[in-house]
């Protein structure tokens, strides 16, 4: 059973750690700060994105670090605290935000390509008035006609759209544009932060983009040869300024244009909406994705879900590790009374990690600290039944004991493997939430192999040595059972 | 415990027990009941908590945009809650379906979408998991004990994975994620009671040569020894799981759904199913050594 000095330092040791775990959970901060809350539990938006190239080859490493580095610089320029934002296998960026009050906004900016372009329009097509339910319709019928038109060629050409709200009669004015395929001029000749929100003279919202030296000489020639074309065939000239596939804005050019862009909105009153001219700057500033990004899934929790889980979830907790305590007392006696000792010291220390770490808690969290209490009461009543079987055998208690603890450790160290394995393998293959599960786990088997074995081990060395003797029935096991299985083993 | 049962010799009828209730399942499978959520299928689902207005299922339909409330599924949650779920939706509809939502109930509504494609990534992923686990366990327990142990115990855990997908059939609840990492889980953890039975025959095992007879005897003794730490076992894991399933809400009664059903099958398979192929696999070989000597 060990001298008594061992046992007092193991003891000693849990103390100590019982200590420091108090420290971190109650000193360090105020108790109500001390545990980090995942999305589901306090609310927040997550988002999971994939990456592709346009023709359809492989993105690279580094690819995706840049895009998560260029989408964590959109969410800081929005304000937003404490964004995650991580590169997740080959071509995945995991996006977590807590506590966001505008979460469309942020979803809408985060999986923007953001590849600024400049075309000349070729042949165009509108629809004013559009009813919102008939758009997508309208679109299909747009390109059908603009197919048919003579500029359109297929492989050379492409057709896109503008969406804006009609400034009169209500619905949406819908724009069909023939373009080139490639931009005639990308977003390499904007100039770094320069999109910035401004106003025209007629105190409308404007988006005005600063272009770089050469990118508007580039812009002048461009425009020249668009005012030359329309003087030859009589039709106005009109440049579109697209982000990604999404026409933004088509004036008619009236003059050449050089470094000064400007995105507008004339339709509206105030002009460009504030939400709409505030993720243009961001997105134009901040750059272009490398790669072409799709969100695949998307989660957003309101608080008071988050807040309710976390109530029905700790009272489970609760009620599930009471009960487990009450009946390790009702079955074990005096044993269970370490044991249940062992299991408060295990909860203790388990919520010390937590804050440490520090680890994230989220609902599938709580669960595997659940079941991890289950399995620290298992590790005992695998030990105590072995020891209730010695006794059963004739064995003094303490002998009993020592047999109980040397034999039903292996057992315990087997059985525990396993669920570290599977442990491991949900941690290899999974994300977020789960993964807070899988650590939850393995820090809770290696933790109550800990005190379910050596604490409680300590504790009843500690008590023989000071010449407390336990009788069988202090430990569960009647009179009648030691001669029954003595005569029949 | 039990010195009446003959835990290996009526093999047969543990194995029918089992059998009925597998068959219960897959025949539950097979008329489609399984019920994959969004997380496997791609689509939105959305969550409506603290609603100031009370309305009917067929009320909140209704109000949903047209051409999407056709083929939305409404469910209450508690008093005050609303749970819908969507086929795949875009990000214009899904912000339609939250507005019409927390404007008609005056809620806070909460939503989850997945595409398609990564309800593909996740089934895959799901899928090369348990078998992952399923082998990198049995490579353990051939290592920790012998071959024919890891055969056993690998019998066990196809049987609870296999139950514990059934009943999620027959009940008709919902796979998600959360699911299958729960049965990851129970895989795990099951076999922590088929140990403890098999450490017990590992420990009783004689020394001499294999004799079916003998094998058998020492195998149901070693269950008599350790059944009622098995069954301890077992409960002491399952009150706090049940705790969870009564008073833990969406997530969590899932989870301790699965970890219940999971923890009561790997319990039974433990003691009836995992010591008998262990003695009928050994029987087998010890048959098959005697037909073909040169082979051994």
């Amino acid at each position: 059973m060990g001298s008594t000095r061992n046992n007092l330092i193991v003891l000693g040791l849990v103390v100590v750690l019982l200590g420091v775990a108090a420290y971190l959970i109650f000193l360090r901060q105020p108790v109500t700060e001390s545990t980090q809350l995942g999305l589901d539990l306090q609310g927040g938006v997550s988002a999971q994105l994939r990456g592709s190239q346009t023709g359809g080859g492989d993105v690279s490493r580094e690819e995706m670090e840049q895009a998560s580095d260029l989408i964590r610089q959109r969410i800081d320029r929005l304000g937003v605290a404490e964004p995650d934002v991580r590169v997740q296998g080959e071509d995945q960026i995991v996006v977590q935000i807590p506590g966001v009050e505008n979460p469309r906004e942020i979803i809408d900016i985060i999986g923007r390509t953001a590849q600024l372009g400049f075309y000349q329009v070729l042949a165009v097509e509108g629809s004013p008035n559009t009813p919102a339910e008939e758009v997508q319709s309208v679109e299909d019928e747009l390109e059908e006609d603009l197919k048919d038109d003579q500029e359109f060629e297929p492989g050379e050409t492409k057709v896109l759209f503008e969406e804006s709200p009609a400034l009169q009669g209500g619905g949406t004015d819908v724009f069909g544009y023939v373009v080139r395929q490639q931009p005639d001029l990308t977003g390499e000749a904007l100039q770094q932060n320069g999109a910035n929100v401004a106003f025209d003279p007629n105190n409308k919202r404007t988006v005005s983009l600063q272009l770089t030296t050469e990118g508007g000489d580039q812009m002048a020639e461009l425009t020249q040869e668009m005012l030359n074309e329309a003087t030859v065939s009589g039709e106005p000239a009109q440049l579109a300024i697209a982000l990604d596939q999404d026409i933004q804005s088509a004036p008619q050019l009236n003059e050449v244009l050089a470094d000064q862009i400007s995105i507008s909105n004339d339709g509206l009153p105030e002009g460009l909406p504030e939400d709409e001219a505030r993720q243009l700057e961001t997105v134009l500033n901040t750059g272009a994705l490398p790669v072409n990004m799709e969100i695949i899934s998307q989660t957003t929790v309101g608080p008071t879900l988050g807040l309710s889980s976390l109530r029905s979830g700790l009272l489970a907790a609760l009620i599930g590790f009471a009960l487990v305590l009450v009946l390790l007392v009702v079955i074990y006696r005096a044993l269970g009374l370490v044991a249940a000792l062992a299991l408060l010291i295990y909860a203790f220390l388990m919520w010390g990690i937590i804050v440490a770490v520090p680890v994230t808690m989220t609902l599938p969290g709580i669960a595997g600290i659940v079941l991890s209490i289950g399995v620290a009461a298992d590790a005992n009543v695998v030990i105590f039944e072995r020891i209730k079987e010695e006794v059963r055998r004739g064995r003094t208690s303490r002998a009993a004991i020592q047999a109980g603890y040397d034999r039903g450790f292996r057992a315990i160290v087997d059985g525990n493997i396993t669920t570290l394995i599977t442990a491991f393998i949900l941690f290899a293959l999974s994300t977020g939430s789960v993964r807070g599960f899988a650590v939850l786990l393995v820090i809770g088997v290696v933790l109550s192999m800990f005190t379910a074995v050596v604490v409680t081990r300590a504790l009843l060395g500690l008590l023989s040595g000071r010449g407390v003797q336990l009788s069988p029935g202090m430990m569960g096991v009647s009179k009648g059972d030691i001669s029954a299985e003595r005569t029949a083993g | 415990m039990f010195p009446s049962v003959d835990f290996v010799g009526k093999w047969r009828r543990w194995f029918a027990i089992s059998g009925v209730l597998l068959a219960l399942g897959l025949l539950a499978i097979a008329i489609g009941r399984l019920d994959l959520g969004i997380d496997f299928q791609g689509g939105a689902q959305f969550t409506a908590t603290g609603a100031d207005r009370q309305l009917g299922e067929n009320e909140v339909t209704d109000v949903l945009p047209p051409g999407i409330a056709e083929e939305s599924v409404v469910t209450t949650l508690g008093n005050n809650g609303y749970e819908v779920r969507t086929p795949v939706l875009s990000g214009a509809e899904s912000q339609e379906v939250e507005d019409a939502l927390s404007e008609a109930l005056g809620a806070e509504v909460s939503a989850t979408t997945v595409s398609p494609a990564f309800g593909e990534q996740i089934r895959n992923q799901a899928l090369q998991a348990v078998i992952a686990a399923l082998l990198i366990i049995v490579a353990f327990i051939s290592i920790r004990f012998e071959f024919s142990f890891a055969i056993a115990s690998m019998a066990a855990l196809v049987h609870d994975v296999l139950l514990t997908v059934g009943f999620y059939a027959i009940f008709g609840r919902e796979v998600s994620l959360v699911t299958v990492v729960a049965v990851l889980t129970v895989l795990g953890y099951s076999l922590y009671d088929t140990i403890i039975i098999f450490d017990r025959i590992r420990e009783n095992a004689p020394t001499v040569g294999y004799n079916r007879r003998r094998f058998d005897e020492m195998v149901n003794a070693s269950i008599r020894q350790v059944v009622r730490r098995s069954i301890y076992t077992s409960i002491f894991t399952l009150i706090p799981v049940t705790a969870l399933l009564i008073f833990g809400e969406s997530t969590l009664s899932d989870f301790a759904f699965a970890l219940l059903v999971g923890i009561l099958a790997g319990a039974y398979s433990s003691i009836f199913i995992a010591p008998q192929v262990l003695s009928l696999y050994k029987a087998w070989r010890a048959g098959s050594v005697q037909r073909s000597p040169r082979s051994a």
